[in-house]
């Protein structure tokens, strides 16, 4: 037979897998109509659209396994066989066409009509069900007051919190770029040391001690060093509250993070930016200012986006201090209705939603500022 | 006319254990253009490099404008602005287009307010050939281009002397000739240079003095025509005419 180059994906110019995917799809569709029924369902069992359905993913079952046999007995001579006519591979990648079609229409029917029910079920129900997907829909909407505060908190907190190390970072990174030169004065050299020390050792505790260690240590500080004032418990939650002392342990150990990335930033911009500018007589200071630190930031854009992604996860250790995050709302829904896997789940859901939403924005503002954003990396 | 503006005494510089530098004593006449020439590792970009203190050398002087650049208490900003420099890698800042590369330095370093910071920019990216490319993105221009605006940066701090760091080695053999015409403009101004080059032609053509660098120390020096007519040292023939055959290869 004759190669002609065809036009199309992969999908829709290779024949090869024709059979293979079919099938897979055609038994998808089956199960699929074979599982329950539920009262909005379109395709029931008896009903032309269903029988139709079933019939396509039948036929093409059969021709499938038929096309495996005749492989298996003409295993070298198989494209020289009949299956190989031009006629029989078009109606049964048409045929294909059909189970995708057929498949789409069961996904609809015994999934989304099915959830459609289910959430309509689930807001009428008294109680929680026992059922997996019904408790998890149910403890959503019954908690929706609790998990929305919840998610809001845990944006509020992410957004601040990178915001606040940003700048922190900013601050905590020229510090750190400190280095005593020949020709400073004693005393410029001895603060130069200093502010160098300070920095690696803050970066050294803050990322070698966990988070949520640093959450309680950050709040009971604050707690004491309020209490100390004489002023009551009840003074000392209004201005030392949850979300604040949680915000703070956030901002101050993502400073660590971002100072690293900065300085790697910094270090990534070549030598002689600083040697042209240092021969124009500008000073180090100056220099640093107006050439190397620009192209710094801007190259650190990706990874300071990453520090928000890696808060958003992260901030949820702060539920040990009583932090209203999405987390805790969590918990707490979970303790209304003593059931926890389910909700757990609806909370890894919602996770996911929260970064994969927030690595779009970065990609798309990565593009816009010409700084491609490469994914989630690592977390702290 | 005999004015010294650059005088270098005994001037020493190791990296770790490797001596680049063994006690060069070099001076520098208003106005002259001085070409050194020299293998690669011979320490003639590291002498360059430590007159304007981009490394600070072990020991020795560098006098220049009546004070010592060596003396730890001496005001290096003020002088480095007196002393251009222009690098092997263009150097040009990334995030400034090209006018703003050339206007940097007056408007922080000088306070010169930006209109005429500016039209003294203009000014010379006019006499280097880029009128057309003020407003250019400094990253997308060509190698040649980038030199000649890292000319025209240098021009903007009205320097009294220029030290040129091997500016034509990154560059295409069909593009040196623009960057060193406008060098051969320069000097013909009378600004006062110092050129670390492989160009020999350049050097042969331009330069009132070549001088030979050879591990560290300077092996001779004298007119062009000396140097490369007729060289007394040994090791500046046998380089000369190694150059040379490769040249013509």
């Amino acid at each position: 037979m004759k190669q002609t180059p065809q036009k199309g994906n992969f999908i829709t110019r290779d024949h090869r897998y024709v059979y293979l995917g079919g099938s897979l799809i055609a038994l998808l569709g089956l199960s699929l109509l074979y599982s329950r029924e539920h009262p909005y369902s379109f395709m029931i069992s008896g009903n032309l659209p269903e029988f139709c359905a079933l019939a396509v993913f039948w036929i093409f079952l059969a021709i499938s396994g038929f096309a495996l046999i005749v492989k298996f007995f003409y295993w070298k001579t198989y494209s020289n066989s009949f299956m190989k006519r031009p006629a029989v591979m078009r109606v049964s990648r048409w045929l294909s066409y059909l189970v995708v079609l057929a498949c789409i229409l069961a996904i609809i029917d015994r999934g989304l009509l099915q959830l459609i029910y289910t959430v309509q079920i689930c807001m009428q129900a008294e109680r929680n069900p026992q059922e997996f997907v019904s408790s998890m829909i149910y403890m959503s909407i019954e908690g929706k007051n609790i998990i929305l505060t919840g998610i809001w908190t845990t944006i509020r907190i992410a957004l601040l919190g990178t915001g606040i190390a940003f700048v922190l970072a900013i601050f905590m990174v020229f510090l750190r770029i400190q280095e005593p030169d020949k020709r400073d004065n004693d005393f410029v050299k001895a603060v130069k040391w200093c502010a160098n020390r300070f920095a690696r050792l803050y970066v050294f505790v803050i990322r070698g001690t966990p988070m949520m260690v640093q959450a309680l240590i950050f709040y009971y500080f604050g707690f004491n060093l309020f209490k100390r004032t004489g002023m009551t418990v009840t003074e000392i939650n209004n201005v030392w509250s949850f979300f604040i002392s949680g915000l703070c342990t956030v901002s101050l150990n993502s400073t660590a993070y971002l100072t690293e990335v900065l300085r790697g930033g910094i270090q990534s911009i070549d030598r002689g930016q600083t040697e042209a500018a240092r021969s124009l007589g500008m000073s180090n200071w100056q220099a640093m200012i107006k050439v190397v630190f620009p192209q710094a930031v801007k190259n650190s854009i990706p990874a300071i986006g990453n520090e928000f992604i890696i808060n958003i996860k992260d901030s949820s250790v702060l539920s040990v201090i009583g932090v209203m995050d999405l987390m805790y709302a969590t918990k707490s829904v979970s303790g209304i209705y003593f059931r926890s896997l389910e909700i757990y789940c609806v909370a890894a859901i919602l996770y996911l939603i929260l970064t994969w939403l927030s690595s779009q924005l970065l990609k798309y503002l990565g593009s816009k500022l010409d700084t491609p954003y490469k994914g989630i990396t690592s977390s702290n | 006319m005999n004015e010294t503006v650059l005088k270098i005494e005994g001037l020493e510089k190791s990296f770790g254990n490797l001596e680049v530098l063994k006690g060069i004593d070099l001076e520098v006449q208003k106005g002259e253009v001085v070409c050194i020439i020299g293998a690669s590792g011979s320490g003639k970009s590291t002498l360059l490099r430590c007159i304007n203190l981009l490394e600070e050398a072990d020991a020795g002087h560098i006098w220049f404008d009546g004070q010592d650049l060596m003396d730890l208490n001496v005001n290096l900003n003020a002088l480095r602005q007196k002393i251009g420099m222009v690098f092997q890698s263009f150097n040009l800042f990334n995030n400034k287009n090209v006018i703003d590369n050339c206007t940097l330095s007056p408007m922080t370093v000088r306070k010169v307010p930006k209109a005429q910071a500016e039209e003294t920019a203009i000014r010379h990216l006019t006499t280097v050939g880029l009128a057309d490319f003020i407003y250019a993105d400094s990253t997308r221009l060509s190698g040649g281009q980038k030199q000649r605006v890292a000319i025209a940066r240098s021009l903007c701090m009205e320097p009294e002397i220029m030290l040129f760091d091997e500016p034509t080695s990154a560059l295409d053999p069909e593009i040196v000739g623009e960057v060193l015409d406008v060098m051969k403009e320069l000097a013909a101004e009378g600004m006062t240079m110092i050129v670390v080059t492989h160009e020999m032609a350049f050097a042969k053509e331009v330069s009132d003095r070549v001088i030979f660098m050879d591990q560290g120390v300077i092996l001779e020096q004298g007119s062009p025509r000396d140097i490369f007519g007729n060289p007394r040292n040994e090791r500046t023939r046998e380089f000369l005419s190694r150059y040379l055959e490769d040249k013509q290869e």
